[in-house]
């Protein structure tokens, strides 16, 4: 009865509504060919982004947060992207891989957003960067650099680091063999976290030395829950390695620290895959005296010289407050995914996901991070930086192309 | 041999801290009844309660017991009264179960939110000392908590054993109904009982921050391995317990050893299975429960 009723009044209004609608049509189309330019250039660039603002990846989830609006602050200061103010859509995911799955369909086909940047963790990529390949837009992430994201053979994905996570420690490996024999270490222990973005950078190095005849004296994995890491050095340390390459994440590197120190051993070089390449952390956990000599390796520090490096530090202080030692190296890769977003416009004249993926697929990109490419999978092709704690500063040592200062060939003893 | 009686020293002192910590845990089991789920989140509180009172106050984490101790006493004492006191039904035993795993997110919920997830350690300036004896070398750290756990350890079986509040409390244990005719005010006693066995989470707490990092989420871990020493020396028997927490300690610390540290945390559950299918009431369960 309803529906009768409906159909038959819509009948009635049927010719004012063709009337209204034609008119319509005329008009749009009238002021779509009049001036084209003018409304593509001020529609805002719009960019949605997932974040862990809550859970487990809160602290550096905002962190990444942090690198991303500075970076659109600027680049809007400065007039947009090819005349495009660009406006972020962050959504929080609550570290959880369902959530992000979730945002970045919403992202996609509700918001219909320009562009989209990667979440925090490989964890969240891998189910992100499916879902934006689903929808052919690019995906630009400065922190999923696990071997599973790269096993997924993604053309989309570009990950926003000189290289893959695990090939981190390959710098190490390089500094150390490329000293004379006489001068190598003879024995090595690798004591690794059994973490995907842990273990695989002590075991590259691990099978480089041990092809160049250094010993390894032990090598083992600990779970991330172990709370004492001192039963397990006391094994590592038994034979007296001249050389520590350990597998670390942050909080396992300074209770490996710590442990070495609480049981007087001090090896000629210690080579920590991550923990101690944090400016404030490593010093602030294991005491600013116990960090001469140690190694670790990384993509940024507040002396880099690469594009854009002293400009960001400058602005980063300005918006964030603090110094330059506070600036989680999260904030900078994720500024880097901005400045590629305003080079390949630069370079195109363009800026869409079908542009983004074939530009960047070709040639070397230069950013705060130094220069950038990847392979087919997204995996980057460059190398990172050997790191040393020397005077109290994380310095560049190697390769000699950027260092800043020569390794120091024996560590000192610890305190002193 | 150099390496395992190091491996054992360590495992020694580590123990002696899981002590204390599940000593408070069983002492509330023996007096309410209650598996108090919350009690590894009040050790992590105290944790933090001691990080901030090092690093704005500068006291020192095992002179800031003195005043964490009786905080959390009163926490524990009010936290009865507002968790658990209502439960009152015949089934009060299983809420406390989930009335005590709520306590522990709400309790871990403001810790995120006050301190965020990053991990904080205690660096005071003896954190990296150790002294070498004979050739095996004691940490500090270690040595000093494991002295305060002692002490503490003792200063609980004192209150259990010489006062008239610790007469109740046992007499509560043993047999309630009795105890209540003899004019133990049941009620009051449970609350302090609860109330004593958070404070122990106050000093391990303060030892817990200075041997490791710790954030919000840590309790998740921490309550596992206190169930389990809970488990294997006897519900509600604190001798077991500290038995239980040296056995755990003396274990995971050799297998790291001389294995594995992947076998350490499994050789521990695989002593505390065979000491289940032995000894379904772990190791004094039958003897001393009921009998602090």
């Amino acid at each position: 009865m309803n529906n009768n009723r409906l159909s038959s009044g819509w009948l009635k209004k049927a010719p004012v509504v063709a009337v209204v609608g034609a008119t319509l049509i005329l008009l749009s189309a009238c002021s779509a060919s009049t001036s084209p330019k003018a409304t593509t250039s001020t529609k805002p660039l719009v960019i949605g982004i997932s974040l862990s603002l809550t859970g487990d990846f809160a602290d550096p989830g905002t962190a990444v947060k942090k690198g991303y609006e500075l970076w659109a602050e600027q680049v809007n200061a400065k007039g947009g992207v090819l005349g495009r103010q660009v406006s972020l859509k962050i959504v929080d995911d609550l570290s959880t891989p369902t959530q992000v799955v979730t945002n970045y369909q919403n992202l996609i086909s509700r918001d219909k957003v320009d562009l989209v940047f990667g979440p925090f963790s490989s964890l969240l990529t891998v189910p992100a960067s499916q879902v934006a390949n689903r929808y052919k837009y690019a995906f630009i992430e400065s922190a999923g650099g696990g071997p599973r994201v790269f096993a997924q053979k993604l053309g989309n994905l570009f990950f926003i680091q000189p290289g893959p996570v695990v090939k981190q420690g390959d710098v190490f490996a390089d500094y150390i063999l490329g000293l004379p024999a006489a001068d190598r270490p003879k024995t090595a222990a690798y004591p690794s976290l059994d973490d995907p973005f842990a273990q695989p950078i002590a075991a590259n190095i691990q099978t480089r030395f041990e092809a160049a005849g250094i010993k390894t004296v032990y090598s083992g994995t600990y779970p991330a829950e172990t709370p004492d890491l001192t039963p397990i050095m006391t094994k590592a340390i038994a034979k007296k390695p001249d050389v520590i390459v350990s597998g670390t994440q942050s909080l396992d590197a300074y209770q490996q620290v710590k442990a070495l120190i609480q049981l007087h051993y001090n090896p000629k070089w210690l080579y920590m895959s991550n923990g101690a390449n944090s400016p404030t952390e490593f010093p602030s956990k294991v005491g600013i005296k116990n960090v001469e000599g140690v190694f670790s390796s990384g993509d940024w520090f507040p002396s880099s010289t690469a594009t854009g490096s002293a400009d960001f530090i400058k602005a980063y202080i300005a918006k964030y407050g603090g110094d330059a030692t506070k600036i989680d190296n999260s904030s900078v890769e994720a500024y880097a995914a901005g400045q590629l977003v305003e080079l390949i416009a630069a370079k195109t004249g363009k800026i869409d996901n079908a542009t983004i993926i074939t530009t960047l697929h070709s040639g070397k990109w230069d950013t705060i991070l130094g220069p950038l490419s990847w392979d087919s999978s997204g995996a980057p092709q460059g190398s990172y930086l050997l790191v040393q704690w020397l005077q109290g500063a994380l310095k560049p040592v190697y390769p000699a192309s950027v260092a800043q200062a020569s390794p120091l060939a024996a560590k000192p003893n610890w305190g002193g | 041999m150099h390496t395992l009686i190091q491996g054992l020293i360590l495992g020694v002192l580590t123990g002696g801290v899981y002590a204390l910590m599940a000593s408070g845990q069983t002492l509330i089991f023996g007096v309410m009844k209650v598996v108090n789920l919350a009690q590894g989140a009040f050790v992590i509180a105290s944790a933090y309660l001691a990080f901030t009172l090092f690093t704005q106050f500068g006291i020192d984490p095992l002179v800031a017991v003195l005043i964490t101790t009786p905080l959390m006493f009163g926490i524990g004492v009010v936290g009865h009264w507002v968790f658990l006191r209502p439960l009152r039904r015949e089934d009060a035993s299983e809420l406390s179960l989930l009335v005590t795993f709520a306590l522990a997110l709400l309790i871990e919920g403001i810790l995120s939110v006050s301190y965020h997830t990053t991990y904080r350690s205690i660096n005071t300036s003896y954190s990296n000392h150790s002294f070498e004896v004979g050739g095996y070398v004691v940490s500090a750290v270690r040595l000093y908590g494991f002295i305060v756990s002692c002490a503490l350890l003792i200063l609980l079986y004192i209150i259990l054993q010489k006062t008239s509040f610790g007469r109740a409390i046992r007499a509560t244990v043993q047999n309630p109904q009795s105890a209540t005719l003899l004019g133990v005010d049941s009620t009051r006693v449970k609350a302090y009982g609860f109330g004593l066995g958070i404070s122990t989470a106050a000093a391990s707490g303060s030892i817990f921050g200075l041997l490791f990092p710790f954030n919000s989420g840590s309790h998740y871990d921490l309550i596992s391995r206190l169930l389990s020493v809970v488990v294997l020396g006897g519900l509600g028997s604190i001798g077991g317990a500290v038995l239980a927490g040296v056995i755990i300690g003396v274990v995971s610390s050799v297998a790291a050893v001389i294995w594995s540290p992947t076998w350490s945390e499994m050789t521990f559950f695989i002593v505390l299975l065979l000491v289940l299918l032995i000894r379904p009431q772990g190791m004094f369960g039958r003897v001393e429960r009921g009998a602090l």
